[in-house]
């Protein structure tokens, strides 16, 4: 008996419950690696958007103050 | 805006959109590679995995250099770098923390073990994390950036442990297949160090965009001393 035919060997005699089994297992590991990547991409897309507030506010308040010190100087 | 910072802009705007073809053509590769042997499509992880860590251990060396030359110079530059390249490590480290629950999740069947090199590096997110809280709780400005610089060198102490963690101790953690005895395809390395190189570059751009918030702040201050003395 060659040892590659061990495998189909193996398909034989695997139960409809195993076969079953392997997907579901096949499945899940394709699910969770669709999670992992899909929560550290969602970690750093947060941490961009924070960044973007961050200096939209900036702005905002660096040129309110701007106008504010020359209203005071023309006053 | 003068012609250096607009030409800043563009190789600033250049690297992240090299960074993101990268990634994308990444992702495409990485999703027709075989299923590794024992592990199933879920290592495929480590893609994404060891290069956030790598990322996040480069940016708190970066920061240990800058906070040490703020000590000597007292340039509030080196401060500035200091903290943008922390609050990026910070956002890249988590991503390899929450990378590395759901491998164990499947791999384990656990989210988390306390072993060393999870542990190290927890510890290590939770210190550059209390960086950022002790610089909000300090008002004076050479005061937060000395406390802060300070700090930054104590928290480094943690780095190595926990890159070497998986030397020293027996951890529950694989050992690193780079140098660990273990080794990729060729074509499976090649992906790898795209996709490093594809993060570090994102991680650059993203300090450089924080470093400039640090400016924008700092001139923001100048402007409010300027309005209380009026």
């Amino acid at each position: 008996m060659h040892l590659s035919s061990i495998p189909i060997l193996f398909a034989q005699m695997a139960s409809p419950d195993d076969i079953v089994r392997e997907a579901a297992r096949l499945q899940r590991n394709y699910e969770y690696l669709s999670y992992g990547l899909t929560v550290a991409w969602v970690i750093l897309v947060i941490y961009v958007l924070l960044m973007v507030s961050r200096e939209r506010k900036l702005r905002r308040e660096i040129a309110s103050l701007k106008a504010m010190l020359e209203d005071r100087q023309k006053a | 805006m003068n012609e250096n910072s607009g030409w800043a802009n563009k190789v600033l705007y250049l690297a992240g959109v090299v960074a993101m073809v990268i990634l994308a053509r990444d992702i495409n590769v990485i999703a027709r590679l075989p299923q590794e042997a024992q592990q199933g499509a879920i290592f495929k992880i480590i893609f994404f995995h060891v290069p956030v860590a790598i990322t996040a251990m480069i940016a708190a060396a970066v920061a240990l250099i800058a906070s040490v030359l703020f000590l000597i110079t007292r340039n509030f530059r080196y401060d500035a770098l200091a903290v943008a390249v922390t609050e990026v490590g910070l956002a890249f480290l988590a991503a390899n923390l929450v990378t590395g629950s759901i491998w164990g999740r499947i791999i384990w069947g656990q989210w988390w073990a306390w072993d060393a090199r999870l542990t190290s590096a927890l510890v290590c997110w939770i210190l550059y994390a209390a960086y950022l809280m002790l610089r909000r709780a300090v008002e004076e400005p050479t005061q937060r950036a000395t406390f802060a610089a300070v700090w930054s060198i104590f928290s480094f102490i943690d780095v190595p442990i926990v890159i070497f963690s998986i030397k020293w101790w027996r951890t529950q953690h694989p050992q690193p297949v780079f140098w660990g005895g273990g080794s990729f395809p060729p074509d499976w390395t090649a992906v790898f160090l795209w996709n490093m190189l594809a993060l570090v570059l994102i991680a650059t751009v993203m300090t450089v965009v924080r470093l400039r918030q640090e400016d924008a702040q700092r001139e923001l201050d100048s402007l409010r001393r300027t309005a209380h003395a009026m």
